[in-house]
């Protein structure tokens, strides 16, 4: 089965999995449908070969749901508990959005992600902004581990004694670095007719298949079940 | 129209913001199918050249513009820089920013996409760019992951899919081995052979010599030379070298023929040097749940295998290899940033483990700019020494020159002054094992010829130097030894003849 969505089915399940997290499962059913929501991106990071970040995801997640069901309850006190209490609500509540992200932005080809955007007739100021942004995910994390390395070997990779320090070594060559490769891409961009009058075609045929419609309708019921459940009944 | 398909007339330019004006009354024509070199020292003015012909001077990078310039019968003031997207090509220099995909087919379709060309057409364009340029095995890759002169390859693809008349390189080669260098220049000769008029700013000389018709050298933003391609191949040394540029051929210093096996060092014989120990290392890596594994000699796959190296003190290493081969993992490796690598290095007589390397060890990046972390040139100095000593960094800052750039903002300097600076907290941080990473890709010779005298000087210091490159005009300059890396092992380190030094 071919497993590549289409880039909107994957901004739609972005969409449904952000506002159901900012609503809490009470119930056994919402927690069974809010479980089973996450694992559908895991499922699709393993169907991309991506095993060793579904697998911390996994990891991580499950951690969070044993600590939060067996351990922790409305009466825990203690430092241990509350710092834990911290992390599982946190954990089991966001992580859902956070996999779904990772998932899209990690499969995405920037080709498609445009042509999607383009078919949802989105502008093309809107579109090509994005598309940077995600361009840069993989540029700032190169930066970042450059200048780490460099912070390394001065010793103030924790800002040489003062911390305040830590995020001002940091983020200042990161920032220069990013400008100057912000501005060196638009030039090279440019004079490749990027933002030209004419209508850019794409080579990537997106077509919503079987799959997709399946992923739609099911997540739509899970937002459904969510809102249904909490606020109706 | 043929005989100035490109003109540039009377133009002066200067950048918003700067004082001085970089281009002063340019008047210049190419004809149709030129291969027009471009030379000069940097900040003469070949960059602004190739931005005013693509364009993205007056339309990207603004200024004050007086002159008119026309290509292939376009008003370049008048036109609009998509409208000239199918007309001018341009590989700028640096791989890293010049993509706009991610994945390497996504990148050669880019152009064609946005001059709206039909699906069907982009398909079959791409097919035959891919098989014109024999780049089937990078199809369906990560452009994060190709080496230097894969992205380069890359980069002349995504160009040519967009079959421009005039093509733009400025200074391709820059970042390139001398293997990837060979066939950028494939990928000229067959530009050339397709009747494409070509445009090349470069330092590197050697490899466009049979390729060019016309050749300018800039200086201060006029034409002070001009050769015709044949009187520029058999131009002699001496001339060559009083323009400060670089040679036109270079030796085979880099060849494992070169100077002979007989002057092959061997482990034994030097008595008090350096010495590296059980150096593994590979990317990758096993997946690992709780403990790290840590890496052995006869693990597979390895990027970095050494058991043991002696190198010679207080000289200058220049350490060679082709591109991707483990130069640069080497010297992340030796001076401790891969915290997986646990080399020991020994030397008078002490043993540095794990992140002690990191105080003697101090690696000069290939972009500084990573390496700069405050708003003064001082408190970058004082900022590497153990306790803050005023004295000893205005030492160190007038021994390397830049002593009266005490007070400013390293990022207001200039890249040579930049790569001081770092020096200079290299010194402050009392390292003696020094490594540079590529400290003189995109330089010009005068530059060059500054930076082995600055490699050269610390030696003399007591300072052992490591410096990684791929210029054998650098090595011949600077250094003692060459240590060549061959899939991250030793290939051989050998005593560089005629350049020998009283220790």
């Amino acid at each position: 089965m071919n497993a590549r969505l289409d880039p909107r089915t994957k901004l739609y399940m972005i969409l449904i999995v952000s506002a159901v997290v900012m609503m809490s499962a009470t119930t056994p059913l919402l927690w069974v449908v809010r479980i089973a929501m996450t694992m559908i991106p895991l499922i699709l990071l393993v169907a991309e070969k991506r095993y060793a970040s579904a697998l911390r995801f996994t990891i991580l997640y499950a951690i969070a749901l044993v600590l939060t069901f067996c351990f922790l309850s409305e009466e825990s006190t203690g430092i241990v508990q509350s710092l834990l209490i911290g992390y599982c609500g946190i954990a089991v509540q966001f992580l859902p959005a956070l996999i779904t992200a990772w998932y899209v932005v990690r499969t995405t080809k920037i080709d498609e992600f445009m042509s999607a955007m383009q078919r949802m007739h989105v502008p093309d100021g809107i579109a090509i902004s994005l598309a940077v942004v995600m361009r840069f995910f993989p540029t700032i994390k190169e930066e970042y581990a450059s200048i780490t390395d460099a912070m390394k070997m001065r010793g103030i990779a924790f800002g040489g004694g003062r911390p305040s320090k830590m995020v001002e070594y940091r983020m200042i060559p990161l920032l220069f670095s990013c400008v100057n490769i912000g501005d060196e891409l638009s030039a090279a961009a440019i004079t490749r007719g990027l933002g030209g009058k004419v209508k850019r075609t794409s080579v990537e045929e997106l077509r919503l298949h079987a799959f997709d419609w399946l992923l739609v309708l099911v997540f739509t019921a899970a937002a459904g079940i969510f809102v249904v459940f909490k606020y109706v009944l | 129209m043929s005989e100035n398909f490109i003109k540039i007339e009377h133009v002066h330019f200067k950048y918003k913001g700067s004082e001085k004006g970089l281009l002063d009354d340019m008047s210049l024509t190419i004809p149709k199918g030129e291969v027009l070199l471009l030379t000069g020292a940097s900040g003469s003015g070949k960059t602004t050249i190739i931005r005013l012909i693509n364009g993205l001077i007056p339309h990207y990078y603004q200024g004050d513009m007086k002159g008119s310039v026309s290509v292939a019968g376009y008003d370049i003031v008048k036109t609009e820089l998509y409208e000239l997207a199918g007309v001018v090509g341009t590989v700028f220099q640096n791989p890293r920013s010049q993509f706009f995909s991610v994945d390497t087919d996504g990148e050669i379709v880019f152009g064609p996409e946005n001059i709206g060309m039909d699906a069907g057409k982009i398909k079959a364009r791409k097919k035959d760019i891919v098989s014109e340029m024999h780049i089937e095995k990078l199809m369906g890759r990560s452009l994060f992951e190709l080496s230097g002169g894969e992205k380069q390859s890359i980069a002349c693809a995504s160009v040519a899919a967009l079959l421009p008349e005039i093509i733009l390189l400025d200074e391709p080669s820059s970042n390139l081995d001398q293997g990837a260098i060979g066939s950028l220049r494939e990928v000229i000769r067959r530009w050339k052979e397709q009747g494409k008029t070509i445009i090349i700013s470069e330092h590197r000389l050697w490899y466009l010599k049979d390729l060019v018709d016309h050749v300018i050298y800039m200086e201060n933003g006029k034409i002070r030379h001009e050769w015709s391609g044949s009187e520029f191949a058999s131009m002699d040394d001496e001339k060559v070298r009083s323009l400060q540029m670089r040679p036109l051929s270079v030796s085979d210093i880099m060849s494992p023929d070169f100077a002979g096996k007989e002057n092959d060092i061997q482990i034994q014989e030097i008595q008090d040097g350096i010495v590296l120990k059980d150096f593994y290392f590979s990317y990758n890596k096993k997946p690992y749940l709780i403990r790290k594994k840590k890496f052995q000699e006869n693990d597979e796959g390895l990027s970095l295998c050494i058991l043991k190296l002696t190198l010679p003190k207080n000289a200058v290493i220049g350490v060679i290899g082709h591109n991707g081969t483990g130069k640069t993992t080497f010297l992340k490796c030796v001076c401790g940033l891969e915290k997986d690598c646990c080399g020991i290095i020994e030397t008078d007589g002490k043993e540095y483990k794990g992140k002690e390397r990191l105080k003697i060890c101090y690696l000069v990046m290939q972009d500084v700019n990573h390496q700069l972390f405050t708003d003064s040139v001082e408190a970058e100095v004082l900022l590497s020494m153990e306790k803050e000593d005023k004295e000893r960094c205005d030492q160190i800052l007038s021994s390397l020159g830049i002593l009266e750039f005490k007070e400013k903002h390293p990022m207001a300097l200039s890249g040579g002054q930049k790569q001081r600076v770092a020096i200079a907290s290299a010194i402050a941080a009392d390292a003696k094992l020094m490594l540079f990473d590529e400290p003189t890709s995109g330089l010009d010779f005068c530059h060059m010829e500054k930076v082995s005298g600055l490699l050269k000087s610390l030696a003399a210091a007591n300072n052992t130097v490591l410096v990684a490159t791929h210029d054998p005009e650098l090595i011949e300059l600077c250094c003692d030894y060459v240590l060549c890396i061959e899939n991250g092992r030793v290939g051989y380190l050998r005593k560089l003849k005629g350049d020998i030094k009283c220790f």
